[in-house]
């Protein structure tokens, strides 16, 4: 049993980890004593449609980051014509500050392995993928185990529960890219190529894995969907806002006293996440900053920790809910620094397909690097934003280009004084301060 | 009168101009046909597009506020493109920024320089100052893919043409890219060199510097040359070239896209053996006994040396058809009885009237091979026949004993390897096979390299052909054999074994029975002994002339270089042949010859017109404006 670090059911709202901590939830014994896969069985037994329906009536939204609308997504599947069609599911979590869906993994496998199953037959699909990232070696244990479970009680094979569907899940394990978790480049990757996204259209429900149908969907996304099914769009749509339905994981780290993954519905204020559930700030600290979907999202000052954790809410305050990786640094970090492990992990990763991302991500680390040296000058600041801009608004083939323009954006654009100080007076005050108190 | 819309036309507005294209045109194919130039790196023609290097970035509505790759997107009816908003010229001078900012910048010495598409298109489209200063960032360079191409990392923009040809035109394993992000750079398969014999175009199709010919490399800059559209002479594809001079020297050949034969494609015999043209051991006079001599002196020598033995003739394949038609004249009259035969042709009888065009691969449902590896015996027809495939979904039957290249595609290919009863009884087995059931089928065959006989096997071919109603294709090997055997050149001996007097046209060896031995060749080989007479001949870059290729297509050569004294015209030489013989060769230049032979031959027919005005070559990078 993994230790758990976040929410597991004490409250109305947490859906998901309702049953986290519970002894054997991991084992199909225990996870069919809560109830587990009575809804795929009842699943099994409805019209694809129907199911889709329900998906589309609760307002579910994909977790991953792009936030679509899940139902609709499963709508956009074509007719069944024969030929194979698979459902991928995302689990290459690799976003800096994400860990919800391994939290998932590791606590209730059964849980998600039923929202993959209830997933494939609603868009007829007999075929389902597991691509999880290569460094989850537990998640990916308990992940076979499970599936071996299942195997041996004959949910997954010909006939599950007596039905004339045949189900099956594969897990493909990762390399350890970051671009994989970009859907067309998981899709390559699992082709055995280079993970390399790619150009869209064509989308992957029409020209997915292996030139066929396919429905990539996030893990989280997928694990609620049992619990709508179960309990009806009607009641899913209780919890969240009005356009952001439901409850979500949020994976809390930075200078936090309780990192953790926490449940939370869809609409509470970041003050709530981050001073409450997370703890606040260590003794005589101050929040400087947060991010509150993952790295990709662009950088929001502690002054804006009133925005609310729905979607909307936080594309108004120029951000996104992203993959709901909520990092937090407070007052002893200097955020050129920050900006520069950010950008070099993008500039890292990038897969070097288009020539914004592969050369301006890179570019901007070293313009960063340069100023970070004292060696800056206005004229550096102005190549920087200069390169932000050239990676964003479809300049590159995939949303990673963008992901590093927007570390760069917003911390330039919350934080001038810093960038400023660091170009043109070669100076860092919080370092200065960092000293004095070690002093 | 314009060209009238299809059917089936997409109207839309491109920088405030309507054009109407076939729908699925992509929007940088239509600007094109407007001339407004969208630059592009990783977009090609005769690639799938990849929207990699963002550089063709535009405007178009509806759509989403942000530009747009014009190589990826098709046009719609009502669209509207916009190149010159100032949000779409600053998208692409920024592409071409990054492009520059780890460029070595290094065009003075660069072979790019001067047709290079990163230096015209920073000058159209760029900025007109820089703002990088970082240090550039530095790979080990030239690295030798084969002991023909180089690659230089450091001027690579990573549009991936070379990779993606090789995976989806050539069908080969053998270049990919290593590591990933700015460190990402393209190398050797297993750091194996380059085997594929289609290697070679890679250099055509890179938009930058980074890959160089080695035989060419330093040699001169691009303005320093003068082309022309030729064909070339190494087999029977007839595949256009464009042969570039310098100095009287011919320092480069390219492929001429030619949709009809080519596809834009050559081989790499066609592009890199060219260098014995400018070799310093060229024949430029003639000689008897070793000794040189003058055109009439030599001429002299050769027929008296000929009269009254039995005379044997090796003609070189690229013979052009208008030497077959002055040669066939000579063993019709004064060298009755001369038997002729010609190296490297295939054992496949004269063709009967119109046969498969390399096109027609295209449409065809099925395609089957008979006894011929074809990326040896017809190099660039096998890439048309890996097209057929792989982009318009033909299924293939190969019937050969061994593995093909072709047997790469991993479906909808079916080999037959012929057992004790031969091609023949392997053919009429084949007849039912599920894939012939689809037309049209096109029947390829060659002569198994001359291990059966070539008769038997056209004749099955032609009878699998009439049982499933397809069209036959003969596969000639040798480059002007078509021509050669629609003239009746050819007989059925293959080698002059018995002759006591032979004349070698081009490369081959005079038989153990030879009592005198010319030799007619533009260089003195080794397997030529020391001939009696040894006469000069101009080279496939200098001679003029026509060759028939292995579909029946006549085509002229253009040669770049100049017939310069005392060396002579082939036509010119035996004409003055014929008159010494008295053999009614009378013929004033060779448009006379050119009539004559298409009245000689209906094959021909098409030399009896002028040959079309010689077109611009077409950059490889930009093409024709085609969906």
């Amino acid at each position: 049993m993994a230790e758990l670090r976040g929410s597991h059911g004490k409250a109305k709202h947490h859906l998901l980890t309702q049953h986290f901590g519970t002894e054997g939830l991991a084992t199909l014994k225990g996870y069919q004593k809560l109830g587990g896969y009575e809804t795929l069985e009842r699943a099994l037994g409805m019209e694809p449609k129907a199911l889709v329906d329900e998906v589309k009536a609760s307002g579910l939204r994909g977790r991953g980051g792009a936030g679509f609308a899940t139902g609709v997504k499963w709508s956009f599947m074509p007719p069944p014509d024969g030929g194979p069609r698979y459902v991928v599911v995302n689990a290459d979590e690799s976003e800096p500050g994400t860990s919800k869906d391994r939290y998932l993994m590791e606590n209730s496998p059964h849980m998600v392995l039923e929202g993959i199953l209830i997933a494939a037959f609603a868009v007829q699909s007999h075929q389902a993928w597991i691509y999880i990232r290569g460094e989850y070696d537990h998640p990916y244990q308990m992940l076979m185990t499970a599936i071996g479970e299942l195997r041996e009680a004959k949910i997954l094979g010909d006939r599950p529960f007596g039905k004339d569907y045949a189900l099956d899940i594969q897990v493909y394990r990762g390399h350890g890219a970051y671009i994989c978790g970009e859907e067309t480049a998981l899709l390559e990757s699992l082709e055995g190529k280079r993970a390399q996204p790619r150009s869209r259209p064509p989308y992957p429900a029409a020209k997915g894995a292996w030139a066929r149908p396919t429905l990539l969907n996030n893990i989280e996304t997928l694990a609620t969907v049992p619990w709508i099914i179960k309990h009806g769009a009607a009641e899913y749509t209780k919890f969240g806002t009005e356009k952001n339905r439901g409850t979500r994981l949020l994976s809390v780290s930075g200078n936090i006293r309780k990192p953790g993954v926490y449940e939370i519905e869809i609409g509470v204020p970041f003050t709530h996440v981050i001073m409450e559930l997370a703890g606040g700030p260590f003794e005589g600290r101050q929040i400087k900053a947060f991010w509150p979907g993952g790295s990709s999202a662009k950088v929001l000052p502690a002054s804006r920790m009133d925005v609310t954790t729905d979607a909307e809410a936080l594309a108004a305050a120029d951000s996104m809910a992203g993959s709901g990786g909520c990092m937090v640094a407070d007052d002893t970090a200097c955020m050129v620094e920050t900006t520069y492990r950010l950008l070099k992990f993008y500039a890292y990763e990038s897969c070097g397909k288009c020539t914004p991302c592969r050369v301006g991500g890179n570019w901007a680390v070293r313009t960063v690097a340069k100023i970070l040296a004292g060696e800056g000058s206005r004229l550096d600041l102005q190549i920087l934003d200069k390169i932000q801009a050239g990676l964003q608004d479809g300049r590159c083939l995939c949303g990673l280009g963008d992901s590093a323009g927007w570390v760069v954006q917003s911390a330039m654009n919350h934080f001038p004084e810093e960038f400023e100080e660091h170009a043109v007076r070669h100076t860092c005050s919080v370092k200065r301060e960092r000293a004095a108190a070690s002093a | 009168m314009p060209d009238q819309p299809p059917q089936d036309g997409v109207t839309l507005t491109i920088d405030g101009r309507s054009v109407t294209v076939p729908k699925g045109t992509l929007v940088v194919e239509a600007a094109k046909l407007l001339s407004i130039e969208v630059p592009v790196f990783c977009y090609h023609h005769k690639l799938n597009p990849v929207g990699a290097c963002r550089l063709c970035l535009v405007e178009i509505s509806p759509g989403p506020p942000k530009p747009q790759t014009a190589c990826t997107t098709p046009v719609a009816e009502g669209m509207t493109v916009r190149t010159n908003t100032a949000g779409a010229v600053a998208a692409r001078a920024d592409i071409l920024e990054y492009e520059l900012v780890n460029h070595p910048l290094d065009c003075p010495v660069c072979d790019k320089g001067g047709e290079c598409p990163l230096q015209d298109y920073t000058f159209r489209h760029g900025y007109p100052t820089s703002r990088i200063d970082a240090p550039r960032l530095h790979f080990e360079k030239p690295v030798p893919l084969s002991d023909k191409i180089a690659l230089d990392r450091e001027r690579c923009v990573l549009c991936y043409r070379c990779t993606r040809y090789y995976d989806e035109i050539a069908w080969e394993q053998e270049l990919t890219t290593d590591q990933r992000g700015v460190s990402s750079f393209i190398t050797n398969q297993f750091d194996r060199p380059l085997q594929s014999i289609f290697s070679g175009n890679i250099i055509d199709l890179c938009p930058v510097g980074a890959l160089t010919s080695r035989v060419w490399r330093f040699e001169s800059r691009p303005w320093d040359m003068d082309h022309t559209a030729s064909v070339c002479s190494k087999c029977a594809v007839g595949c256009n070239v464009t042969m570039w001079q310098r100095r009287h020297q011919l320092v480069r050949v390219t492929s001429h896209e030619n949709d009809a034969v080519d596809d834009g494609w050559i081989c790499d015999r066609g592009r890199f053996d060219y260098t014995e043209v400018n070799s310093p051991d060229r024949l430029r006079a003639p000689r008897v006994k070793g000794a040189h001599a003058t055109w009439n002196d030599a001429l002299d020598a050769l027929l008296d040396g000929v009269r009254g033995k039995k005379l044997g003739i090796s003609v070189r394949q690229d013979l052009t058809n208008e030497e077959a038609l002055l040669l066939k004249r000579l063993v019709d009259g004064p060298w009755a009885g001369a038997r002729v035969v010609m190296p490297r042709r295939t054992r496949i009888p004269a063709a009967e009237g119109e046969t498969l065009h390399i096109v027609e691969l295209e449409r065809a449902r099925c395609i089957v091979v008979i006894a011929s590896d074809t990326a040896d015996d017809v190099p660039v027809v096998n890439l048309r026949i890996k097209k057929a495939v792989s982009k318009h979904g033909a299924r293939l039957i190969l019937v050969h004993p061994d593995d093909l290249d072709l047997d790469r595609w991993p479906h909808g290919v079916h080999h037959v390897r012929p057992g004790a009863g031969g091609y023949a009884e392997a053919l009429r087995d084949l007849r039912d096979h599920e894939y012939l059931k689809e037309g049209p089928v096109a029947v390829l065959y060659g002569d198994a390299q001359g291990s059966e006989d070539g008769g038997a096997i056209a004749a099955a071919a032609a009878g699998l052909a009439q049982a499933v109603g397809g069209k036959l294709m003969p596969l000639y090997r040798a480059t002007n054999e078509r021509g050669a055997l629609a003239l009746s050149l050819l007989g059925e001996e293959t080698d002059l074994e018995g002759c006591e007097a032979v004349l070698i046209i081009g490369p081959g060896a005079p038989p153990a029975s030879a009592r005198f031995t010319a030799v007619w060749d533009f260089l003195l080989r080794p397997e030529h002994g020391e001939p009696d007479v040894l006469l000069p001949s101009p080279t496939f870059a200098e001679q003029q002339g026509s060759y028939t290729n292995l579909e029946g297509r006549v085509q002229f050569l253009r040669p770049p270089l100049h017939v310069e004294p005392p060396l002579r015209e082939s036509w010119d030489v035996l004409l003055d042949i014929g008159q010494r013989l008295d053999a009614g060769l009378d013929f004033l230049g060779i448009v006379q010859i050119q009539k004559a032979a298409a009245q000689a031959a209906p094959a021909l027919a098409a030399l009896a017109g002028p040959p079309a005005p010689a077109a611009a070559p077409t950059a490889v990078l930009y093409g024709p404006a085609r969906p």
